[in-house]
């Protein structure tokens, strides 16, 4: 039997909000977290201005749940600064989506993509 | 709730019944049928053992047997328990060392696994990346005490077949009792278990478009295997497998053996030319790997790795088909197949790999929806996949 998924995992499964990246430049930063032996990969690229994150673009490689996940996260950290970024815990994600008890360690990898993002934003980017 | 227009495509794992064979069984159930205990001596008794009789005859003409030798089980996990414990205990005293392969259905690896806790000692082959054990393999295997070897003929993941006449050839010549899983194959390969020197096979109705719950063994009465059976009562079944005959599912199996037989050659013609395209179709998505030997396989089964696609979303995103990632004993389970583990897959691969299996039923049009919804997901999936996107050099 595969797993149930909630009604916004289907959602955003099916209708995967901000797939993609941002081509590398100026004003732009990447985080990722995982790797594919790991079964769950996240691969985040936010377009910053005016200190605030503008538009975020997702990458994932994992199971429904994480590819909703990514979605979901995608809408929710723009217009965050870099301090509420780095206090992103998984939680969040873990209410709006029921991730099973056994797949909550892919929250983790999701909670470090978005850390790892707050890493590579620089303190001099507007 | 099965959606309406789910495309089946697992008949690996089960096949509907066949509407002839079906008619033949509800003959059996009505009051003025065949629906006498065949065991009682009135009329309605008599009537429904030759009924049986008829069957087993039918069955035993489909693998080139002597209906003496056919015995009625519940399935082919019945049959593999029966013939692998029912010869192992018997001879116990004669040698305590058995032989198979690590790719055999779990109904075989777990009889086997319960002889290792009685004492005997498994030999546990390795197939080749092609998932076919080489017949030198088993003749190295075999020790003065070896007492049986194992193995299917078709794998039901791979459909791979695997070379059952030669290996029978060396068990013969060495003494060894030799077992087939042949549930995967009857109907689709011709068997003839003389010609093929095998001592003991499992056949199963339900992968052959006959009914759940029926199968029987094979098992070669000249000169006689000693066999242990796994229950008693009423010593039904030449005290083998005792229990109330169910003539409705027995009529059907033989009706579902005789019919499969006679049409095998065009089933099997008009099966692989649909495999053949799919597998086409499938190959021009790019990125994708067959698994098992690329030729040596049965006709209605595909086994293909999607590269950059994690298996979880591949399975739901492919729901409009139903298919099986592994067996469909094992599939529920997160794991990686063990079986296209053992051919040397990565767990990723093995995760992200899907069975299609085709059958009597299958339709062009079914293949050509199948194809475009995978490709449909397949290619979904990847454009949100950073692996993808860092093999480009984005």
């Amino acid at each position: 039997m595969e797993p149930e998924y909630s009604a916004t995992v289907v959602d955003h499964f099916e209708h995967p909000r901000n797939g993609g990246h941002f081509e590398a430049g100026e004003g732009v930063v990447r985080g990722t977290a995982g790797s594919v032996a790991q079964g769950t990969m996240f691969v985040l690229s936010a377009r910053i201005s005016d200190h605030r994150i503008e538009a975020v673009r997702f990458e994932a490689y994992g199971c429904p749940h994480c590819i909703a996940a990514g979605s979901w996260l995608s809408e929710r950290l723009v217009g965050l600064d870099r301090d509420q970024l780095r206090a992103w815990r998984w939680r969040d994600a873990d209410q709006a989506l029921g991730f099973p008890l056994e797949k909550r360690g892919r929250l983790l990898i999701l909670e470090d993509a978005v850390h790892s993002l707050g890493e590579a934003w620089p303190p001099f980017i507007p | 709730m099965t959606p309406a227009k789910t495309i089946y495509l697992d008949y690996a794992a089960t096949n509907p019944v066949d509407p002839r064979v079906a008619e033949l069984m509800i003959e059996c159930l009505r009051p003025e049928g065949a629906h006498g205990n065949p065991s009682s001596g009135h009329s309605f008794g008599t009537r429904a053992r030759a009924m049986v009789e008829k069957a087993r005859q039918q069955v035993a003409a489909a693998i080139g047997a002597r209906p003496e030798c056919i015995i009625w089980t519940s399935g082919a996990t019945e049959s593999d328990n029966l013939a692998i414990l029912g010869v192992a205990r018997f001879h116990a005293d004669r040698g305590r060392h058995v032989v198979t392969s690590r790719t055999e259905h779990k109904a075989v690896i777990d009889a086997f696994k319960q002889l290792e806790k009685e004492g005997f000692e498994v030999t546990w082959l390795k197939p080749g990346a092609d998932g076919i054990v080489r017949p030198e393999q088993v003749r190295e295997a075999l020790r003065p005490d070896t007492q049986l070897v194992s193995l299917m003929h078709v794998n039901n993941e791979t459909g791979v077949i695997q070379d059952v006449a030669a290996i029978g050839a060396i068990c013969r010549e060495r003494g060894v009792a030799f077992h087939v899983d042949a549930a995967q194959s009857a109907g689709k390969l011709p068997i003839n278990v003389e010609a093929m020197n095998i001592d003991l096979m499992s056949i199963t109705a339900h992968k052959t478009y006959g009914p759940k719950g029926i199968g029987a063994l094979y098992i070669r009465r000249r000169p006689p295997l000693g066999l242990r059976p796994l229950s008693y009562g009423g010593g039904q079944e030449t005290g083998l497998r005792s229990g109330t005959l169910p003539t409705h599912q027995i009529v059907g199996m033989g009706a579902a053996f005789e019919i499969g037989e006679r049409d095998r050659e065009a089933d099997v013609a008009r099966v692989t030319a649909l495999r053949e395209r799919l597998w086409q179709g499938l190959n021009a998505i790019g990125g994708v790997e067959l698994n098992g030997h690329p030729t040596e396989r049965v006709a209605g089964v595909l086994n293909v790795c999607f590269h950059n696609v994690e298996g979880e979303s591949l399975r739901f995103g492919l729901r409009e088909l139903a298919v099986s990632s592994g067996s469909a004993c094992s599939s529920g389970s997160d794991e990686a197949s063990y079986v296209l583990r053992a051919l040397g897959r990565t767990d990723q691969l093995a995760q992200s790999s899907i069975r299609f299996s085709l059958g009597r039923f299958t339709t062009e049009d079914d293949i050509g929806r199948a194809i475009a919804i995978v490709r449909r997901e397949v290619e979904r999936l990847r454009a949100l996949s950073p692996v993808v996107a860092q093999s480009h050099g984005t």
